[in-house]
């Protein structure tokens, strides 16, 4: 495709810094041709994939070459847009926020530093994928259990530098971050918590060092590029139990979020729970046409048509207890206890126990789910709206009924899945369409921009957005006037000067190409 | 047999190993296989999600990438490197040219055997 240049940039001047590039890690990892910098587009754009197409790409290998390309991308002035493994599907893939950037390609370094299976982490760097973690645990028979998001193509560090999440009891993936390296914008090389002693031990056991604790910093911003992460994992439980049950109208979920939450807050149910629309079983295993010819969003009849046929729910969950079998036992009869208290729908039980199954168990990667963007056939795509609700379920209907009309004004059919914890609720909606369909994508653009206003006036926002809505949802962050940017922003500049690192991502913008904040 | 795949796709696949595990010990397997295993295998091995997108496109005939005798090696580096329908374009980072055209006289083998 057209070579399209950063700001204020020359082509003259990205060829220089590209060969620089290229004295770094040699001319096979600059990646310069019309097809490479389409490898870097985002496949399931919601619009003109140009709006953030990348002008090359470069691929280090070590942590030091990181460190060359950084200072010379200060020297040169241009922008880079650190990936892991490209797989943020839904949310831009590997593509830059702001067109011209030269993707930072970090999938070369893919080494796993360090399992430890006495104290539960491992240690990673950004181009580690979940197949690739899995299979070193399985061949391995290490008793760690991964956390395994609805994608499980994408790098470990980062999915969880986006706060990506799963089901599980450490599903908050962020929240798993322990320890980290870090290349800071000029080119400096940090390490954080215990690990910033030259012979710290305790970096990926203890969260926060002494001092302030950095870590947080570098997820969902552009403050550094992350070579290094500590990751806790779940230790494999002696057994599980699964209670599963299915609700038959959409209203249910109302009581079910007053149920669940008080009982994930007590921690008898220690993960998030996933509440999954009937759309979810119809998107993953058939297309609209099997369904449905009609225009607008479909008819409540044939919702109740893929019920009967895929023997779902309206909400469908399963819970898990982990652990010995005899505290699942008893966790499980208070459950049953909570649930009795507000419906007389049965749950489907299983049991799972290492010692009777002889394996280690726990999820393996998977991406069916990336199914759903066969929906409509041809060149599909899907963008996630996914606000941050209080676990209350009269507020959490209304949030349903308000986004299920809104879907329907803007004829694209709902599906909708609720994770639930304790102080939480995150209301994933997928928005699926048909990329060659002009008339559609014009619609998901203005089903999008209506719900982030909705949600803002509820006092909701999103957890995490795709590039095209980065600034259009930071700007609901707006309290004393938008105060949390300013902070944002100020820090971006001050370890930043020359806004080399990721501009515009999630909202900050560095002083040099603040102008762009709202483009693309 | 669809239902059981989706349903396995949907639950927690307790004790399941990894389509790239199976790459990684494919034994005598050849390398153009171990890395097709490796890098397409979780998409387009059987049950696998390209395999059902397929299947509904192309007939069941055609859905299984290894068994197809009419893959010429300048539509499987196109569809690699451009992405077709639904599926995400390869960098030459996660796959190298010589690795791509190992994966390339691999599927293009699927005569002989």
């Amino acid at each position: 495709m057209k070579l399209i240049l950063p700001p204020g940039l020359s082509e003259r001047g990205l060829n220089r810094a590209l060969d620089a590039f290229a004295g770094v890690t040699g001319r096979e990892w600059v990646l310069r041709t019309d097809e490479d910098r389409e490898t870097y587009l985002d496949v399931y754009a919601p619009g003109n994939e140009a709006s953030h197409a990348p002008s090359a790409a470069v691929a280090p290998a070590t942590t030091e070459e990181v460190q060359a390309i950084v200072r010379l991308a200060n020297e040169h002035h241009v922008p880079l847009w650190p990936i892991s493994r490209g797989k943020n599907f839904g949310y831009g893939g590997a593509a830059p926020r702001m067109p011209g950037c030269v993707v930072l390609d970090l999938g070369r370094m893919k080494r796993i530093l360090e399992v430890n299976e006495r104290y539960g982490y491992c240690v990673v760097e950004p181009g580690v994928g979940f197949y690739d973690l899995h299979e070193y645990l399985q061949s391995r028979k290490l008793p760690l259990w991964l956390s395994v998001p609805g994608n499980g193509w994408g790098s470990v560090m980062g999915n969880a530098l986006e706060r990506g999440f799963s089901a599980t009891p450490y599903g908050d993936h962020g929240a798993q971050i322990c320890g980290m390296e870090v290349v800071l914008p000029g080119g400096e090389l940090l390490r954080t918590g215990m690990g910033a002693m030259s012979r710290g031990t305790t970096g990926p056991m203890f969260h926060h060092g002494f001092g302030p604790s950095w870590d947080q910093m570098f997820v969902q911003s552009n403050y550094g590029v992350v070579t290094k992460m500590g990751m806790w994992l779940m230790p494999a439980p002696e057994a599980t139990l699964s209670m599963s049950m299915k609700l038959p109208d959409p209203e249910d979920l109302g009581w079910l979020v007053d149920v669940l939450a008080p009982l994930r807050l007590r921690g008898i149910v220690n993960h998030i729970v996933s509440v999954q629309g009937c759309m979810a079983s119809a998107t993953m295993s058939s297309q609209r046409k099997d369904w449905y010819q009609g225009e607008g969003a479909l008819p409540d009849s044939v919702l109740r048509a893929i019920m009967a046929k895929h023997d779902v729910g309206w909400w469908n969950f399963t819970l898990r207890l982990y652990g010995d079998p005899e505290v699942n036992e008893a966790n499980a009869r208070l459950i049953q206890k909570a649930f009795a208290a507000r419906t007389t729908l049965p749950f489907t039980i299983a049991r799972w126990s290492r010692a009777e199954s002889g394996t280690i168990g726990g999820p393996a990667p998977g991406v069916f789910p990336l199914q759903i963007v066969n929906w409509h056939g041809g060149r599909g795509g899907h963008i996630g709206f996914s606000p941050v609700l209080p676990p209350d379920g009269k507020l959490v209907v209304e949030q349903l009924r308000l986004t299920r009309q809104r879907f329907r004004e803007a004829g694209i059919d709902y599906s909708g899945t609720f994770y639930i914890s304790g102080r939480h609720v995150i209301n994933v909606n997928l928005i699926i369409y048909d990329r060659d369909n002009a008339g559609m994508t014009q619609r998901v653009r203005g089903l999008f921009g209506a719900l982030v206003k909705d949600s803002a006036a509820a006092g909701y926002a999103e957890y995490r957005t795709h590039l095209s809505y980065m600034d259009e949802v930071a700007a609901t962050f707006d309290f004393n006037g938008h105060a949390l940017r300013r902070l944002n922003e100020t820090v971006k500049d001050a370890l930043d000067p020359n806004g080399i690192l990721a501009p515009g991502r999630n909202g900050i913008w560095p002083a040099r190409y603040r102008g762009q904040r709202g483009t693309g | 047999m669809r239902r059981a795949v989706i349903l396995r796709a949907a639950v927690w696949l307790l004790a399941l190993p990894t389509l790239a595990a199976q790459g990684a010990h494919a034994g005598e397997a050849t390398v153009g296989q171990a890395l097709f295993q490796r890098h397409c295998g979780i998409c387009h091995l059987k049950g696998g999600t390209g395999t059902f997108m397929l299947g509904r496109r192309l007939g069941e005939q055609n859905a299984l990438l290894e068994t197809r005798k009419d893959l010429a090696g300048d539509y499987v580096r196109a569809a690699v490197r451009n992405g077709i329908q639904s599926m995400p374009r390869f960098s030459r980072v996660e796959l190298p040219d010589a690795d791509l055209a190992l994966i390339v006289q691999y599927l293009g083998g699927a005569q002989s055997r």
